[in-house]
């Protein structure tokens, strides 16, 4: 499975919507998420590809592309390593 | 109880108030058990301060609001050191709203960490001091005086507080002592961030110490806590404020 996959299928777990309804475009505020899902979510995410996402990274975040895009780098980073 | 050579969980103690514990605690020669949840970098960094004191130290990440994770942390523990002597319940977390804005996935999330947990963790650790041992839970002032949108925290930090005394009460058989610190604001990162999002006034100046509470300040009272010249303090919510709640109208 994918990184986009599993994050989707983490994320939709928490804020309890299908998983169908995630774009890259789309935000966590579409998805009806408020700041505890998001902490919950990061720590989630976290946990299952055991890497950290830095609070001033995650405050960047404009859409869940973004966070994709952060984890891939993350997780690619910790490979390489 | 002499402090060298004992072994002491101290949740949540990559940073702030737990961070300062597991360091004072170290410096007096116990060994440290580093809890964190999402930070690792800090909690290594804590680690390596300890370590360079000369006493052993283990990092272990767990959510305490997830009581699997804490299983998995005593088990660790326990296989790892075989005993435990002193617990620190200092990991917390919070929503900042109202209380009448406080949800149930808000209110179960804030309970969880702050209160559910001290009483698994101590339950746990309890098994693991055979030899008697100490247990202090931080709180906060919130638990007792109403702050904007500190609403279920500061629940969560009364309830808290119930736990230290019944907790006290029933482990005093077993030469466990329980007590609690409860601190005014801190001067930590977190609350820097408060201040900043206009969500906690800046009370600095208005503590009569004059100065705002450190770290420092309320592990300093932990260690006392858990030395043997605390032993006959049971159940106990013991203050750290500069002075501030019992000087209420000087406070801005």
């Amino acid at each position: 499975m994918s990184v986009e996959d599993r994050i989707k299928e983490i994320v939709a777990g928490i804020v309890h919507v299908d998983k169908s309804l995630f774009t890259r475009e789309g935000t966590f505020k579409d998805l009806k998420a408020d700041s505890l899902d998001i902490v919950q979510a990061l720590a989630a995410v976290e946990d299952e590809y055991d890497i950290e996402i830095s609070d001033e990274e995650a405050q960047k975040f404009q859409n869940f592309g973004d966070f994709v895009t952060c984890v891939e780098k993350l997780v690619a980073a910790k490979e390489k390593s | 109880m002499s402090p060298a050579g004992k072994l002491a969980l101290v949740t949540g103690s990559g940073r702030g108030i737990g961070r300062a514990t597991a360091l004072k605690l170290a410096s007096q020669g116990t060994d440290i058990v580093v809890n964190f949840f999402r930070r690792r970098e800090a909690a290594e960094q804590t680690a390596r301060d300890i370590e360079a004191m000369g006493v052993k130290v283990e990092v272990i990440k767990a959510n305490v609001g997830d009581p699997a994770k804490l299983d998995e942390m005593f088990d660790i523990i326990a296989s790892k050191f075989g005993h435990l002597d002193i617990l620190v319940n200092n990991a917390a977390s919070g929503v900042g709203r109202s209380v009448l804005d406080v949800d149930v996935k808000a209110w179960d999330w804030t309970m969880n960490i702050n209160a559910r947990a001290a009483l698994l963790c101590a339950q746990k650790a309890a098994k693991l001091m055979g030899g008697g041992g100490k247990i202090v839970n931080i709180s906060s002032l919130g638990s007792s005086f109403v702050w904007p949108t500190y609403a279920v925290v500061g629940i969560s930090k009364a309830a808290l507080e119930a736990v230290t005394r019944y907790l006290a009460i029933e482990l005093a058989p077993k030469g466990i002592c329980v007590n609690t610190v409860s601190a005014s604001a801190v001067d930590t990162e977190a609350l820097r961030f408060y201040i900043k999002e206009g969500l906690v006034k800046d009370t600095r100046q208005a503590t009569p110490a004059g100065k705002m509470v450190t770290p420092e300040d309320v592990a300093g009272v932990v260690a006392f806590l858990c030395s043997d010249e605390a032993s006959m303090i049971r159940g106990q919510t013991i203050v750290v404020d500069g002075g501030t709640s019992v000087a209420p109208f000087i406070m801005p």
